[in-house]
């Protein structure tokens, strides 16, 4: 599923990064990377950006609908 | 803050150490991570400063001499990585590469090791003299992560300094490791990638061949021909050297099918799994600590509901403090300086002399009467905003709107520095990835109220028709910068890429930071804005005295009398609008000839709002119109110019005939 779809608040694992050749960069610089633990914080209103932190690298990020819909995530169990 | 534009001139006077042997040391980090608040601890407050990322998007040159060495110290503007997408970025490289620099300093935010090390890393990679300002380990401390500067050193395999450069603590130290380096070569290792990676980088490092431009070093040079972004590689290096072009492809090939992805993205893996596995190796995090002040006022920040109002209620906030503490200020210092106008005009009569005191009183007291008691509290508030990190916020809220007027979230920050002054506003837009988006950005920043039409608007509407118009005209002038923006989107039709924007920790801003800010604005202004409103105003007494505004006046009165609806002697201060757009306001009172207790008996309130409305759009003022053609060409600035005399024509005359 795509980061757009998740669930809001739980572990999630970015699986890949689609998109043009500029987003990936510019995701991959500010330390957005396959195999990182994300997390939904929070959502803007009238389908707005959402707000990702990225439980890795402990980075908050605002990405805009178009992106997060680039972004393949899946759930992570949280066992410990 | 025009006057922001003529600062580094200063600097870059007695910059480019070419021809004496200061050593340069270059400030190189990731956006936010304190380059500026390190950079001005060394050398008193020079670069301005915030919590958002991409505050500096220009380089600031500054020689100091510390323990009777001179330095060339220079700050460069943040960068996530060496291979750049935004404007802004571009800078570090031209500079990093022809400066030469004889020690690099990379501050790294000790709060975020495991990014910031990506940068690191890829700085080893030259090889060059270099060490490590771990900055802000204050906050990294309060998020739990203690980093052990010894085991980092080790790793990485260049000096480690902590630092807190708010309170200056580890600058002595930082100076004494910088100091050490320039004078013992301390060779710098790059350490190795995978083996599968490595072999490819190795291999194509060889081929090199001897007489190709190697930056830095051979294994440097190669990494960055693999990962340098398509249009570099296909277009330039073919005609270069075809022979080296083939290796190239071929290393790219060969990496490419080993990890299953683009050679750019197994290079940046690299880095990042590198850049976790030390920052992890080198601190100890303790969680639990993790949710504090910050992240719970986050989520009320942030909200999707409650983040609206705080947001009105922040700007209701910023706008009636700064009302409050100016307008008594305001009325008491007028007083004051109708009263001295009073004085002269007894004791040097009304001849020449009198007129050019008048003049220079009206320049001088205006200034500190009309100007600074709004200005101040306006700087003040703003830094506070700046340094909290609030701005970023604002962005994420408000990314939904932004995107009805064909633009997103990014483009807030140059819009928010837009309300302290256009002229960095629009240096800012080099923090935007598009094209089309920066034209539409500066496009609309000479329409958003700066510092100084905020200051005539409370100066002028709220002093004598009470704040509510004037929170009403600032509201009218939001909504006109989105329906410009709507307008303008129409011919700039290309698609914008979608908002990427990182939000920075919440910082408890430090009000000696924001005193230094404050000041730092301040003295630009007084050298910069004050003398030509004090040339205005004694070009104005002079030109009344010799009777010549009349002539200005009847050229200009079927705009001012017939469109406008204004008395013609204002026709005069429209002129010296495009200088200074607080000089129309302070002429007014001086064009009229009255006191400023008499100003209604001259002009109707509605007339105020038509005049107001009018200087604020009417054109952009000299520095802005200086930086639009600087920064984006000779088109856009005239497109502007022509852009806002259109709008300021309409929006009068709307006003006109609704009020």
């Amino acid at each position: 599923m795509s980061l757009a779809q998740a669930p809001r608040g739980q572990s999630l694992k970015i699986v890949s990064i689609r998109g043009g050749e500029g987003v990936r960069r510019r995701l991959f610089a500010l330390g957005f990377h396959a195999g990182d633990l994300v997390e939904v914080n929070a959502q803007g209103i009238f389908r707005g950006p959402f707000l990702i932190n990225n439980l890795t690298s402990d980075i908050s990020v605002a990405l805009g609908r178009g992106i997060a819909q680039k972004i393949q995530v899946e759930v992570v169990s949280d066992e410990k | 803050m025009p006057w922001a534009v003529a600062l580094p001139k200063k600097f870059r006077s007695k910059s480019f150490p070419m021809k004496n042997n200061f050593p340069v040391v270059v400030f190189i980090g990731q956006p936010n991570c304190g380059k500026s608040t390190l950079f001005n601890a060394l050398a008193g407050p020079k670069a301005e400063t915030s919590n958002f990322p991409g505050t500096t998007v220009k380089h600031t040159h500054s020689k100091v001499n510390i323990e009777g060495r001179l330095l060339n110290i220079i700050d460069l503007p943040g960068t996530y990585s060496l291979n750049p997408s935004e404007p802004a970025e571009k800078v570090v490289l031209t500079h990093l590469f022809q400066e030469k620099p004889d020690l690099i300093v990379n501050v790294v935010d000790a709060s975020i090791l495991g990014r910031s090390l990506e940068l690191s890393l890829e700085l080893i990679e030259l090889e060059d003299p270099m060490i490590v300002a771990l900055n802000m380990v204050d906050l990294a401390e309060k998020k739990g992560v203690q980093v052990d500067s010894a085991k980092l050193e080790k790793r990485l395999g260049v000096k480690v300094v902590p630092t807190i450069a708010l309170h200056g603590r580890g600058i002595k130290q930082l100076l004494e490791a910088a100091f050490y380096r320039l004078d013992e070569r301390c060779p710098v290792r790059s350490p190795r990638w995978s083996l599968d990676v490595e072999e490819e980088v190795e291999n194509l490092a060889k081929k090199i061949p001897a007489d190709f431009p190697i930056v830095a070093n051979r294994r440097f040079t190669a990494v960055k021909l693999i990962e340098a972004n398509r249009a570099f590689c296909c277009e330039v290096l073919e005609e270069l050297d075809p022979i080296l072009k083939r290796d190239v492809d071929l290393a790219k090939k060969n990496i490419e099918e080993k990890r299953r992805a683009p050679a750019y993205e197994a290079i940046a893996a690299e880095r990042h799994h590198l850049a976790l596995k030390i920052s992890e190796q080198s601190s100890r995090v303790e969680r639990g600590k993790h949710l504090s002040w910050d992240k719970r006022l986050d989520d009320i920040l942030m909200h999707p509901f409650l983040g609206y109002p705080l947001l009105a209620g922040v700007f209701l906030a910023f706008f009636f403090l700064i009302f409050k503490i100016g307008n008594p200020l305001e009325g008491s210092l007028l007083r004051a300086l109708s009263g001295w106008r009073g004085f002269f005009s007894k004791l040097l009569g009304s001849g020449l002399l009198f007129h050019l005191v008048d003049g220079l009183l009206q320049g001088i007291g205006g200034g500190i009467a009309i100007v600074l008691p709004y200005f101040i509290p306006l700087l003040f508030f703003m830094s506070f905003l700046e340094d909290l990190g609030y701005l970023a916020r604002a962005g994420f809220l408000l990314d939904t709107f932004m995107h009805r007027i064909g633009l997103h979230g990014k483009s807030v920050s140059p819009f928010l520095l837009g309300f302290g002054c256009n002229v960095p506003a629009i240096m800012s837009t080099r923090i935007l990835e598009s094209q089309r988006d920066r034209i539409i950005t500066s496009l609309l920043i000479p329409f958003i109220p700066c510092s100084a039409r905020t200051t005539i608007v409370l100066a002028l509407v709220a002093f004598y028709l009470g704040p509510m118009w004037a929170l009403g005209f600032y509201i009218f002038n939001i909504l006109l910068v989105a329906g410009i923006g709507r307008f303008l989107t129409f011919f700039f039709k290309a698609p914008s890429p979608g908002l990427i924007l990182e939000i920075p920790t919440l910082k408890r801003p430090s009000l000696k930071n924001m005193l230094d800010k404050t000041y730092l604005q301040l003295k630009s202004f007084l050298k910069f804005a004050w003398p030509i409103l004090i040339g205005g105003s004694v070009v104005l007494s002079l030109v009344q005295f010799l009777g010549w505004d009349k002539i200005f006046n009847t050229l200009l009165s079927p705009l001012v009398v017939q469109g406008l609806g204004l008395p013609r002697e204002l026709g005069m201060t429209l002129i010296f609008g495009f200088l200074r757009k607080e000089l129309s306001l302070l002429m007014m009172l001086q064009a009229l000839g009255v006191d400023y207790k008499n100003l209604l008996t001259v002009i109707s309130p509605e007339q105020i709002v038509v005049f107001t409305a009018f200087v604020s759009f009417f054109i952009p003022c000299l520095s802005t119109f200086a930086v639009l053609w600087k920064e984006m060409g000779k088109k856009v600035a005239f497109l502007s110019a022509g852009l806002s005399v259109a709008v300021a024509v309409l929006v009068s005359l709307f006003i006109r005939v609704v009020i």
